[in-house]
């Protein structure tokens, strides 16, 4: 058996030879390159002087945009959707900075930069709206709620309650965006996109363009991480492709350091009051949140998940019977906001673990003898939630032991010093939808796959071989696989939500016990007998929960105000696990992002909305030199809902430790909860 | 347009550039050699990382022009002999790389430490690494890549 074996990863030796090819890397011949102008104010009224500047080839501006559509917008159960989408170029109004007004393609990139720095844009400004909790508009609203809400928290014992702010992050893969777009003599369209799927992209496309999608051929190549943020179509892709259209020559967009700050769509931002009832006993009651969401101007298509994600999970691991949750998604002058690694489900459980902390400290009781009495038990799933999701499984008590066994004693440090302890549950939503799989044979014996799951830093192919090693009885190296290629993978959903396991492996799993089913119905075996025979299969699932409990152990150095994180225990249950040094990679990775969120991260704009963070030096991310010691274990309980057994890792690491580092900060304050990043000067002032 | 040569993992490159034009841009444009990766071109991230006469240097701080008539190596110049250097093999081993777009540079960063044949702990390792960054793996399959050439060179 090769599942749930340390395999080494086979998409390794040609990236470490410096042969794998990312979306820059990939030359057209007679290509041609766009740069875009952008809005340089929060909120303004704004026309563009339509001379076309020395040297350009073409500029488009949104009146040159007919029959284009805006970017589409996808709901989510129960969301109104009120705001406006986001349009492929501003027309007549701006709303943020880096938004763009208009796109200018040229010979060279740089000459591209230099035509578009040329045109002129005239702003009238407006005043920008920079707080959701006080915006005049919003992009969305959600709400749901239990019958007794009222009547449980009239009868509390106790009521506590809790603001939380979390700022707003930017993705950061270090490969920024980018798409290059290619017209057919007839009238097709192949456009390769840095991104974490082609069928969404092509989705996107299809809409705004109002291209039939069999008439689009999206082509994923190797891609520098997005962690959410390449999931769906951007404004510059389309711009990219319409330009191609117009031309008819290939158009490459490479995106800099620069726009990816400005303008690639940002992660969290969440201002939120909870309140949660008690009983006399400590036995949680129920729990009511309001939440105002930073949403940026526009609506993007995946906009409302993160907000709506964090709401639904609002009663995390625990037995709450009543529950009321009020979204408020506001429309500020701000890029606009999607999916960021954990994607609503960090905001929940900073928020649920954080009012648990706030109750044990007001109570009187050990918060982790508080959370233990509360605590879904381990035989009580199927669980339906108060809010409507029903979790599948899980050992949240075994989490927990873990945790508190991996943490170990706590040394508290000298007198200069503040020690603080935290830990945090958490619960997340992973999987659902569907996606497919082919299993083909060819001459000679020859396995090839192709999935509707596509790879952007995770080994699926490391991962997918090990599941066709294993059912096919054939070497994992000698298995092709075709992913990223709209033209050449069957219809699949894509890779976001830590599904591709859970979902995309499955799907491979049902393929290959057709393809069983097939060779022995026609008694052609071994494999070289076999050559013709091809599988496919559809794996449709419901949502899987995976879940876990991190710790961190922190120190505040009192004349400072500088945090050190002595260190951090990340306890995950993905269900079953295929390769556990993928899946400890996909923790660490998750959990150096979160420590970041912890320490530095923060989308930051000054009163007029302008960021003031858009280059590395001024947002910055850890480096190895900052990382503290992270402990890692696996509680396998494996869902019933697929033939894997598998939940979704992708997320769980930046999902627990910004909640536990954030609880063991409030902890080491004496119960004083601040927002993060947790700087010196915000600790020193706290302090002082 | 000026005209420059520079050697490259071996080889004469010629070109005609603007002033303007970086290093990275001609390394990775004019000469195809895509290995090198460019994250962020006002030198932080460290993803465009080579080396000028051995020293490590990032490609995007640097114009086309100034390396004229130097040598440079690059990540396709690493492995000898078709075969992968040990600190490629020791990164595939210890999973020091997922998306992969950090790792040229983190390779060309490295390589010269190990060369001067400097025996490190971990700590110093770290602050090796730290002129790099990396948004996938947080660091430890790197750190552990480079304790395991170190071990067993
Ligand atoms: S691209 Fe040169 S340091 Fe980032
Ligand atoms: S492996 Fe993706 S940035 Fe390092």
């Amino acid at each position: 058996m090769l599942v749930g074996r340390p395999v080494r990863r086979r998409e390794d030796e040609r990236i470490l030879r410096g042969e794998a090819r990312y979306l820059d890397d990939v030359e057209r011949p007679g290509v041609a390159h766009v740069a875009f102008v952008r809005s340089a104010y929060a909120h303004a009224r704004a026309r563009v002087n339509k001379n076309v500047a020395g040297g350009a080839l073409l500029l488009l501006t949104a009146d040159d945009l007919v029959g284009v559509q805006s970017l589409p917008v996808q709901g989510a159960e129960g969301v109104e959707l009120l705001g406006p989408a986001h349009p492929v170029l501003a027309r007549g109004e701006v709303g943020y900075v880096g938004q763009p007004l208009a796109a200018v393609v040229a010979e060279t990139r740089a000459l591209a930069e230099d035509a578009a720095e040329l045109v002129e844009v005239e702003y009238e400004p407006l005043e920008p709206v920079l707080s959701p909790r006080s915006a005049p508009e919003t992009l969305l609203r959600f709400a749901r709620r239990t019958d007794g809400v009222d009547e449980a928290f009239a009868a509390a014992a106790h009521v506590v309650s809790e603001r939380f702010e979390l700022p707003r992050l930017v993705a950061a893969p270090i490969e920024a965006r980018g798409a290059i777009a290619e017209a057919g003599p007839d009238g097709t369209l192949t456009v390769w996109i840095s991104a974490q799927d082609p069928h969404r992209q092509r989705a996107g496309l299809s809409h705004v363009l109002g291209l039939e999608d069999d008439r689009i051929r999206v082509i994923v190549p190797e891609v520098g991480g997005a962690f959410g943020s390449k999931g769906v179509v951007c404004p510059e892709t389309c711009a990219t492709a319409v330009a191609a259209l117009r031309l008819g020559r290939p158009v490459k967009w490479t995106e800099d350091r620069f726009e990816n700050f400005l303008a690639a769509y940002q992660g969290r931002g969440l201002d939120a009051d909870v309140e949660l009832a008690l009983d006399a006993e400590g036995r949680f009651l129920a729990l009511r949140a309001r939440l105002y969401a930073d949403l940026g101007a526009y609506l993007l298509p995946t906009t409302a998940i993160p907000p709506h994600t964090a709401a639904l999970l609002m009663t995390g691991c625990y037995t709450i019977p009543e529950a009321e949750v009020e979204l408020v998604g506001a429309r500020t002058n701000k890029v606009p906001t999607g999916p960021y690694r954990g994607a609503g489900r960090p905001e929940a459980a900073v928020l649920v673990e954080g009012i648990v902390d706030r109750a044990a400290r007001e109570l009187g009781v050990d918060r982790l003898e508080l959370r233990r009495r509360n605590l879904i038990a381990s035989d009580a799933f199927p669980y339906a939630t108060p809010l409507g999701w029903t979790y599948d499984s899980g050992d949240y008590e075994r989490c927990l032991d873990r945790a508190v066994e991996l943490l170990g004693d706590v040394e508290p440090g000298g007198d200069d010093v503040l020690s603080g302890t935290g830990f945090a549950m958490y619960v997340e939503r992973a999987g659902g939808l569907w996606e497919s799989a082919e299993v083909r044979i060819e001459a000679g014996g020859r396995v090839v796959v192709a999935s509707g799951s596509s790879p952007h830093g995770q080994g699926h192919a490391t991962a997918f071989g090990q599941i066709v090693a294993d059912r096919l009885g054939v070497d994992a190296a000698d298995v092709e696989f075709v992913f990223g290629d709209s033209a050449l993978v069957p219809r699949g959903v894509g890779t976001f939500a830590s599904r591709s396991i859970a979902v995309g492996g499955s799907a491979l799993a049902r393929a290959l016990d057709e393809l069983q089913r097939r060779m022995d119905e026609t008694g052609r075996r071994p494999l070289a007998e076999a050559a013709g025979l091809r599988a496919e299969a559809r794996f449709e699932s419901p949502l899987v929960f995976s879940s876990g409990c991190h710790a961190a152990a922190v120190e505040i150095d009192r004349r400072t105000g500088r945090l050190t994180i002595v260190r951090v225990v990340a306890v995950d249950d993905a269900g079953r696990i295929v390769n556990p040094l993928l899946a400890e990679g996909q923790v660490l990775g998750g959990v150096a992002q979160a420590l970041g969120e912890c320490l530095t991260e923060e989308a930051v704009v000054d009163e007029n909305g302008q960021p003031r963070t858009a280059t590395f030096a001024d947002y910055s991310l850890l480096t190895a030199a900052e990382m503290p010691p992270v402990a890692t274990a696996f509680v396998e309980t494996p869902t019933p809902t697929n033939p894997l057994g598998a939940k979704g890792i992708g997320e769980g690491g930046a999902i627990g430790t910004l909640a536990a580092v954030a609880n063991a900060v409030t902890d080491a304050l004496g119960g004083r909860r601040i927002a993060p990043p947790y700087t010196e000067r915000k600790l020193w002032a706290a302090l002082h | 347009m000026t005209s420059i040569t520079v050697t490259i993992n071996g080889t004469a490159y010629e070109g005609d550039v603007e002033p303007r034009t970086l290093l990275s841009d001609f390394i990775r444009h004019d000469c195809g050699l895509t290995g090198t990766h460019v994250g962020c071109e006002h030198g932080v991230c460290g993803a465009c990382t080579v080396q000028l006469d051995g020293e490590p240097i990032r490609s995007c701080l640097m114009l086309a022009v100034q390396a004229n008539g130097r040598s440079l190596t690059t990540v396709e110049g690493l492995a000898r002999d078709g075969e992968l250097h040990p600190l490629q093999a020791a990164f595939r081993e210890c999973h020091a790389l997922q998306c992969g777009f950090c790792t040229p540079g983190f390779l060309m960063s490295i390589e010269p430490a190990l060369r001067s044949g400097a025996s490190l702990e971990e700590p110093a390792i770290r602050e090796l690494l730290a002129g790099n960054l990396c948004r996938c793996t947080g660091y430890r399959g790197i750190v552990e890549a480079v304790e395991l050439v170190l071990r067993d060179p």
